[in-house]
């Protein structure tokens, strides 16, 4: 029996209402009086100091101060992100008091890869943080100075990739390029945005593939020569082309969202704590200070747009689909 | 060239002006750095609200001062009681406990204290000194060569296996097994994890020092009254043994010099660190030293150089991160944070836009260096007295410091629990004659061989031949095999010389 199963809009929409209904209908159902009367505990799947780091820390600077309660977040991110969400879902009271920060991309391409031992629907991702395409890179000093330089090199050898992870939106798009072109790809995991960005910069690999976000965060160590998606902050990434336009493809954007994730059953069990948290989400989106905070943190204006559940879910669903598609390549298999 | 003089004289005056954010970060730094599980990367995530609430240059002194100092404190448990405090320092105990268990832990921490304060001021005006070329060694040192890297440290197994070489090996090969639990770095398939999510990540290193260190210690001295053993000369501390121990860390001043620049060396790779800098430090130390044999007894070289290379690798790390933006480690990565908070952007035109700060990190470390000697190398008179508290307080002490330090980093009782474990396997390892350095060292160092291996295989679509083929590579190869070769050598004609002069 397939346990990953995504959730559609329809089950979406039907457990949103009877979620609802149920908060009406039982008032002995915990309700959110004075909630938070806590901190709010948050499991994030990667490492400390990376572009999640600096993500949660500059939202939440904001959050807590609507919601008026800190965060405090935990970070696990050994096996691809699998440790974070295994200990979120078996380990986190689902109460509304314990979240996730994630990013959907690569982390539901793991789902694609090696099944969880949960129902990859009994958490959502409720507000999506900020949005930003992968892109091909290389370190300033590259002999490669051009996405053409890549392409006829790698029709001549087989060129070493870095890339934060095997399943990662990055490389799919990678995977992808070398189908169209005829170039020829050897994906090097190379654990983390840190890692994917040193590789490039120092020769360990001859290029690397990467959310845009930590790219420009690199600053003028690295040179972007293709984006797997719109680049819509031009000169940030070096006014890269789209690999669409470049290469009349038709591939869907291979992006990094950062979301915040909660357990399934707090949304059916406490249905007034999260709407306090989807409310206030919101609202932090809608606060000036949020961009503020979001640039000293390196973070792209561009980049900082706000999305619900449904998006969230939709983007969970498309990458369970491309991972399906490309998990021989991504496994080894 | 006058410019960037004038912006050191002036950075260094301002820098000393904040003298009173870096002494009592001193002191904060010699507490994280001693407790297992603490260190100044948590600690600077701790206190980021305060950092960041600093001016910019406060921030950044404060930062660089607690990860000098952290580094120094891990020392200091090392020596008095045979714990670690952090990865880093776990070469330290090889020679700094026996010297504690002689009654000697005054002068082992002063030796260990000038080691560090020199070596790492040393290195700190290297590196600002040689920063672009310095920068460039990341360039060259790829997995391929990393491999060779690790080789160096993982042969210290044969060395401790000197003694007694079938147990040394087995110990060693038990702690390369233990070392490969976890998820493989390619595919994150997990390997002899018995099926528990807390061993994905591997065998958290934290614990696993706790528990072959400090908790099979502490069952060791429970047998005993005090520490120091009965043959140790219990002497009352007096400042006269501090000045000893100076002495003879400013007599090996050269040793000091050599070590903590392999340490500068390997800190400046990103991902290396402090541990494969302290174990590769001490395999050399011992390989080319005119007594190997008394390595592990209590030598002050095998002492100094772990604490010269560790502190060495401080000032390492930063190059990477100033020159290209490249963290060299964990708590590099975290200050990077903290100072892009601040408007710092990394990278090679940070000179250009914010020469000061670029400087300003490397003076903060300098003057915490300095700052550190006066500071601290008064206080081993009085931390010496932790070897002649009675172990019947100690052990119970030291159990539950460590037992919240394994603890601490992730918060997990399964942590609790396996370092308990590793504290039977250990204790039962003492009491056989396995020697718990060789399992910790196959612990620390397994798993990044086996991720550089990894690396360099999936890159060379699987050509075993990929280790030969760099020249660099090659070349430490050949190194490798001379520190293993000649070492065997130089003994073999120091025996026959010695045999030459009684048979004369």
């Amino acid at each position: 029996m397939n346990r990953i199963k995504t959730m559609n809009r329809r089950r979406f929409l039907h457990t949103t209402a009877a979620a609802s209904a149920a908060a009406f209908a039982m008032p002995g159902l915990a309700r959110a009086e004075g909630y938070p009367e806590s901190s709010i505990s948050v499991i994030i799947p990667t490492a400390e100091g990376g572009g999640a780091d600096r993500n949660f820390r500059a939202f939440t600077s904001v959050w807590k101060e609507i919601l008026g309660t800190e965060f405090e977040p935990s970070f696990y991110p050994g096996a691809s992100g699998r440790v974070g969400y295994e200990l979120y879902m078996g380990k986190s009271e689902p109460n509304a008091y314990n979240l996730l920060f994630g990013n959907i991309g690569p982390e539901v391409l793991n789902w694609a890869m090696q099944a969880p031992t949960f129902d990859i629907n009994d958490y959502i991702y409720f507000g999506q943080v900020d949005k930003d395409p992968c892109c091909l890179f290389v370190g300033a000093n590259s002999p490669l100075k051009t996405i053409d330089d890549i392409i006829a090199e790698g029709k001549k050898r087989k060129l070493n990739v870095g890339t934060s992870r095997m399943a990662h939106p990055a490389s799919i798009g990678l995977l992808a390029l070398g189908e169209e072109t005829g170039a020829q790809f050897n994906l090097i995991p190379l654990q983390g945005g840190k890692g994917t960005v040193a590789g490039a910069v120092t020769g360990e690999v001859d290029f690397s593939v990467l959310t845009s976000g930590s790219v420009i965060a690199a600053g003028d160590s690295v040179k972007t020569l293709l984006v797997f998606g719109n680049n819509i902050v031009g000169e940030a990434l070096d006014d890269a082309p789209s690999i669409n336009d470049a290469y009349g493809m038709d591939l869907p954007e291979m992006l990094s969202t950062r979301a915040f994730g909660i357990h399934k059953k707090a949304v059916d069990d406490y249905p007034d704590r999260f709407e306090i948290l989807t409310r206030t989400f919101k609202e932090t989106h809608e606060d000036p200070r949020l961009m503020e905070a979001y640039i000293a943190s390196k973070g792209q204006p561009e980049y900082l747009v706000y999305a619900g559940i449904e998006e969230c879910e939709a983007e969970k669903a498309a990458m369970m689909e491309l991972g399906a598609r490309y998990k021989a390549l991504l496994s080894g298999a | 060239m006058g410019d960037t003089a004038a912006i050191l004289l002036e950075v260094f005056l301002e820098t000393i002006s904040f003298w009173y954010i870096i002494v009592p970060t001193i002191f904060l730094g010699l507490v994280v750095g001693g407790i297992p599980g603490f260190s100044a990367a948590n600690t600077i995530i701790i206190l980021m609200p305060l950092t960041l609430a600093m001016s910019l240059q406060g921030g950044l002194i404060f930062m660089v001062a607690l990860y000098c100092s952290a580094r120094m404190g891990a020392g200091i448990p090392a020596i008095l009681v045979n714990i670690p405090g952090t990865a880093g320092a776990a070469a330290t105990p090889l020679d700094g406990y026996p010297m504690a268990k002689q009654g000697k832990g005054q002068q082992a921490l002063s030796i260990s204290f000038v080691a560090s304060s020199l070596g790492g001021l040393l290195t700190t005006i290297i590196a600002l000194a040689a920063m672009p070329i310095l920068a460039r060694v990341g360039f060259y040192m790829h997995s391929t060569e990393m491999i060779v890297v690790m080789l160096f440290g993982i042969s210290l197994i044969a060395s401790i296996a000197a003694q007694d070489m079938v147990k040394g090996l087995i110990a060693g090969f038990l702690g390369l097994m233990i070392g490969s639990i976890g998820t493989d770095v390619v595919y994150a398939t997990p390997r002899g994890t018995f099926g528990f999510l807390e061993l994905y990540d591997g065998v958290p290193l934290i614990p696993a020092l706790v528990g072959l260190f400090a908790v099979s210690e502490a069952f060791i001295i429970i047998e005993k009254k005090v520490i120091v053993t009965h043959d140790g000369d219990v002497k009352a501390p007096s400042w006269n043994a501090t000045l000893e121990g100076v002495q003879i860390a400013l007599k090996r001043w050269w040793h000091i010099v050599w070590t903590s620049l392999i340490g500068l060396v390997i800190g400046v790779i990103p991902g290396a660190g402090a541990s494969i800098a302290s174990f590769v430090a001490y395999q050399q130390s011992r390989s080319f030293s005119k007594t190997p044999e008394l390595y592990g007894t209590g030598h002050p070289e095998g002492l100094i150089a772990p604490e010269s290379a560790n502190n060495g690798v401080t000032s390492g790390t930063l190059v990477p991160l100033l020159v290209l933006g490249i963290p060299g480690g964990a708590t590099a990565a975290i200050m990077l944070v903290v100072m892009q908070y601040h408007g710092v952007s990394f990278g090679p035109s940070l000179f250009d836009t914010q020469p000061k700060v670029g400087y300003g990190m490397f003076m903060a470390m300098a003057v915490s260096y300095i700052l550190m000697i006066f500071t601290i190398l008064p206080l081993s008179r009085y931390m010496s007295h932790v070897t002649t508290i009675p172990t019947i307080y100690l052990a119970p002490m030291i159990i539950s410091f460590t037992l919240v330090g394994a603890f601490v980093p992730r918060e997990y009782m399964f942590d609790l629990y396996l370092a308990l474990a590793f504290g039977v396997l250990g204790y039962i390892a003492r009491r056989t004659g396995y020697h718990v350095a060789a399992i910790l060292i196959g612990v620390i160092l397994g798993p990044l061989l086996e991720k550089y291996f990894l690396w360099s295989l999936k890159k060379s679509d699987g050509d075993i031949m990929v280790l030969f083929s760099s020249t660099l590579g090659n070349i430490l190869w050949l190194c490798l095999l001379l520190s293993l070769v000649l070492p065997a050598i130089f003994a073999f004609q120091r025996k026959r010389k010695s045999l030459g002069v009684v048979a004369e």
